[in-house]
């Protein structure tokens, strides 16, 4: 439980972000999406509609995908955070943001991170994802500029393993 | 001019900006706010009103709330509202005009409390009658004249057959008349004559990164904007040194990564607005649009309302065309003398209309204003004339292709305006989607509830000169390249496209040259990104100054080896001099060290690069005569056509476009994956257009449905699965692009609603005469049918 602090109306919140341990002291009505771009300066999770319609504030939440604007920090408490800044590895890239940027899966590139983590944790759960999956697993997040054809390519071709030698596992 | 694969143009090169953009390591505008020291946040009060007198406004709790620095009303003193976007004039007069309209900006140390501070402000309306839609306002006798210039509107330049007195409403604000001069005659040839109305949605750009503005204030009173505005130096730097008076050294303009715009960042509203404060309270200030207020107070698109009479002989041949359209510009007068002409481009320039009366008109009503977006009027007076040619080859028992064949104009043919057609892929934009949805074969019918039909449409969109371009390229002593630009980047990937120029006319390997982009303080000026001219106003500039440094590196290689330039040429990093000793040089060990002893400081020297620079500015348009016409009104003409099949649902009249081909004629394509994705997402965009956006109002004429959850943009579900996506390049080289490229985001948009609309009639027999085609109004057209039969 997170230790609320009423005489400062603050709470300290313990989470996990892409392996790192953080505490955080914050107003109880603070969203993820706030903790994660004004405290922990993680800029890659973006911020559309406040309001979990258009997705490019997506994280992951112990491997989920969630709109981090509709999870308030005491919410996360405990939990494994991921973010858009935990994919890229020492040796390279994430197989997704290669082959985002291979088969030109973007463009204004700002729902990009929210798209990137919930086509990982479709893929971490479903590795053989049909296209009617990745149509479903993506639906919430809401691209203005590709028309999605790209995006969905990309996917597939994580899927069919082309970058596993380069890039690894998803 | 035959198509041109270079090295680097015409290839499928990577986007320069893809890696930051996976790695969230990419900084918008949003994100340069976060990290923005020491600054306050401003919040806007917004009219809930369409249209009220504001008849107490006290403002004396809210300047004692906690954390206020600043509040803002449209009666600051010293500011020039005139001069202001239209969209960004605040109440004046105490009268607001339409909700969404900013009453008060509250400048305070946090966001919270400026919104706190809002809520203080004390504020009483008397409602005033509102009109929302072109029906009600283009009345005579309007229960609401909507006036934006509080009547002073003969400052809007009336042009040729606009003359005031002879407008019919008050609220008409904006005409241009076209007239070939025969269409009355030429209509009494026709065989068959179709006469209808058509009106579209009013919709909301909605890219994903909401207006934002930082304005950094710094000690010696210099601003340093940051901000997802278009066109750093064109429309903000010299916009704003204009309106508030601000000296051009003390205003530098830089452009973050941008989260999208499609036209719609392109007034400097929040700008401004932001400037204003900061000047004010001298602090750096922070100024966002929530997405609600991006729907309320952010400009929307124009919806349009065409009347059409258009004539033709039984084989399918257009005689005459006699066409009204009005567009609604919403509670301000913004492009109002381009409306009409601008819409009517996206015909003009298809199809031999015989003989033409265009009679057009922009009116104001108490709505969000409304100003450039994709297609600036074009995909929504285009659907009215796409629609009827469709009904006449359907009633002729043409073929949807050999009708729009037989009266397309071909390249050097005239149209109606008088222009010249200088470059066109129509015809193969439109017999490659027509084959590739194979239009001529009925669809398949599973015998369920859903109806299954396929459409064909073509479309154009101009492209306005708008001023001029530049580019300069240094080339440095160690044989890299920068590459100095102010395009807008929205996401489009023009900044790759121009990269890819530079590189092919250098000759240089393209890792070599690295962009620097958008910083006023910097870069050299660019207009802005609008009418899809940046691949080729700022792509010419870019082969400009390539050009002039390759020319400026012969003459320093000859001096400094003492041989005449006429002798060398620059392949790349090398230099081959005919007749010389050393046949070639690498450049850059002619480029003289530097050190402490070194003396003299003349020809190449290292850390001292080669500059070139470029300059292009396509000639202007022709102001047009009497009689609406003239040789130039525009400058090139972007082509697409599309084929769809869509499946109606009988019983809930529910859309869903299944199957789709785009084509479009880019000239020849620097980066084809650039351009299909371009293609994709004009398909997807308009796929929302046709079936699914518009603007809904309250009992106060506010927008009812202003946010993402009501006002539904298309997701990856509206969009038809890979397989039945088909995105074509018919390129017509442009003889004065780049490479013979032009641009052509904006025209894919235009065909899809008309197209939609083809398929649904194929589908279930009905003739929808207005977009969004949303599921009510489809039912209801379903039923009418079904009672009428009967």
């Amino acid at each position: 439980m997170a230790i609320v602090d009423k005489s400062y109306e603050r709470v300290t919140v313990n989470l996990v972000v892409n392996g790192k341990d953080y505490t955080v002291d914050v107003a109880p009505f603070k969203t993820l999406q706030d903790v994660l771009r004004e405290d922990l300066n993680l800029l890659g999770t973006k911020v559309g509609c406040e309001d979990g319609n258009c997705g490019v504030c997506t994280v992951l939440m112990d491997n989920l995908a969630v709109k981090s604007c509709c999870v308030l920090a005491p919410q996360a408490e405990g939990h494994k955070i991921t973010t858009i800044e935990g994919l890229e590895k020492e040796d390279g890239l994430h197989p997704l943001q290669q082959s985002f940027i291979d088969y030109f899966a973007l463009q204004c590139g700002y729902c990009t991170p929210g798209m990137i983590l919930s086509a990982k944790a479709l893929l971490m759960e479903k590795p053989d994802a049909t296209e009617d999956d990745i149509r479903e697993a993506l639906h919430g997040n809401m691209c203005r500029c590709t028309g999605y054809k790209k995006i969905v390519e990309a996917i597939e071709a994580v899927r069919d393993g082309e970058y596993k030698d380069s890039c690894g596992e998803v | 001019m035959t198509r041109f694969i270079g090295k680097y143009v015409g290839q499928n090169q990577k986007r320069i900006d893809a890696y930051e953009k996976v790695t969230g390591r990419a900084l918008y505008a949003t994100d340069v706010a976060v990290q923005t020291r020491d600054a306050v946040h401003m919040h806007a009060l917004v009219s809930p009103y369409a249209h009220a007198k504001i008849t107490k406004l006290d403002l004396s709790k809210a300047e004692k709330a906690p954390g206020v620095v600043g509040i803002i009303t449209g009666e600051e003193p010293g500011i020039d509202w005139e001069s202001f976007p239209k969209d960004a004039i605040m109440a004046q007069n105490n009268e607001v005009i339409w909700a969404g309209q900013i009453v008060a900006l509250v400048a305070a140390e946090t966001l919270e409390q400026a919104k706190d501070a809002i809520e203080l402000i004390d504020i009483e309306y008397e409602v005033l009658p509102h009109v929302l839609y072109y029906w009600d306002t283009i009345k005579p006798d309007p229960v609401s004249v909507v006036d934006p210039m509080w009547g002073k509107r003969d400052v809007v330049t009336d042009r040729p057959m606009d003359e005031i007195d002879e407008r019919v409403s008050p609220n008409v604000v904006g005409a241009y008349k076209l007239d070939t001069g025969n269409v009355d005659e030429a209509m009494k040839t026709a065989d068959i004559i179709i006469e209808k109305e058509f009106y579209t949605g009013k919709k909301t750009a909605s890219q994903m990164e909401t207006p934002l503005c930082t304005c950094i204030y710094e000690p010696n009173g210099k601003i340093i904007l940051s901000s997802n505005g278009m066109g750093v130096h064109g429309v903000v730097k010299m916009g704003l040194s204009k309106m508030l008076g601000i000296k051009e050294n003390m205003l530098r303009v830089v452009s973050p990564h941008n989260g999208g715009s499609f036209g719609s960042r392109l007034a400097p509203i929040m700008e401004v607005l932001c400037i204003m404060m900061a000047r004010k309270i001298k602090r750096t200030v922070i100024y966002r649009l929530t997405r609600e207020q991006q729907f309320t107070t952010a400009p929307s698109n124009w919806p349009g309302i065409s009347k059409i009479k258009m004539g033709a002989k039984k084989d399918g041949t257009i005689v005459a065309l006699d066409w009204y359209v009005a567009e609604e510009c919403g509670a301000a007068i913004n492009n109002s003398y381009f409306t009409g002409r601008m819409c009517a481009s996206g015909a003009n320039m298809c199809y031999d209309f015989g003989e033409a009366r265009i009679d057009s008109c922009a009116v104001t009503t108490n709505t969000v204003p409304a100003a450039e977006y994709r297609g600036l009027g074009v995909p929504e007076s285009e659907f009215a004339i796409e629609c009827v040619i469709s009904e006449i080859a359907d009633q002729l028992g043409i073929d949807q292709l050999d009708m729009r064949l037989k009266n397309l104009l071909r390249k050097g043919d005239k149209n109606c305006v008088g222009e010249a057609i200088t470059s066109t892929g129509l015809e193969d934009c439109l017999k490659s989607v027509y084959q590739s949805v194979k239009v001529d074969e009925p669809s398949i019918q599973d015998g369920s509830v859903w109806k299954r039909g396929k459409g064909i449409a073509s479309a154009g969109k101009q492209n306005t000169p708008l001023g001029r371009s530049e580019a300069t390229v240094l080339w440095n002593s160690d044989a890299t390249v920068t590459l100095l630009l102010s395009n807008d980047e929205n996401g489009m990937g023009a900044t790759t496209a121009l990269k890819q120029i530079a590189a092919e006319v250098l000759k240089m390997p393209i890792e070599n040259i690295e962009v620097i982009r958008a910083d006023t303080d910097a870069t050299p000026y660019d207009n802005y990104g609008a009418s899809s001219r940046t691949t080729y106003t700022t792509g010419n500039a870019v082969r400009i100054a390539a050009m002039d440094c390759i020319q400026k590196l012969r003459d320093e290689v000859g001096r400094a080896i003492g041989v005449h330039p006429i002798n060398v040429e620059i392949e790349g990093t090398k230099a081959i001099v005919h007749g010389y000793q050393v046949p070639e040089i690498e450049i850059d060990t002619l480029f003289k060290p530097i050190n402490f002893f070194e003396q003299g400081n003349f020809g190449l020297m290292k850390g001292t690069p080669v500059r070139g620079h470029g300059v292009y500015c396509p000639a202007p348009v022709l102001q047009w005569g009497a009689d609406g016409r003239c040789a130039r009104q525009w400058n090139w003409y972007q082509y697409s056509a599309c084929a769809a099949e869509v499946e109606v649902n009988e019983e809930t009249g529910e859309v869903r476009v299944i199957k789709f081909a785009s084509a479009a004629d880019t000239g020849n394509p620097i980066n084809p994956k650039l351009v299909e994705g371009q293609i994709e997402g004009g398909v997807h965009m308009a796929i929302g257009f046709s079936i699914m956006e518009d603007h809904f109002y309250d009992k106060n004429g506010m927008i009812a449905n202003r946010n993402l959850g009501d006002y539904r943009i298309p997701t990856i579900m509206e969009m038809p699965k890979n397989e039945n996506v088909a995105s074509i390049i018919c390129p017509d080289a442009l003889p004065d692009g780049p490479f013979g490229a032009k641009g052509m985001a904006e025209s894919i948009t235009v065909p899809v609603a008309p197209a939609i609309a083809e398929a649904v009639y194929n589908a279930v027999g009905i003739r929808v005469d207005s977009y969004p085609m949303t599921a009510e109004k489809v039912l209801k057209l379903i039923k009418e049918k079904k009672e009428a039969a009967n």
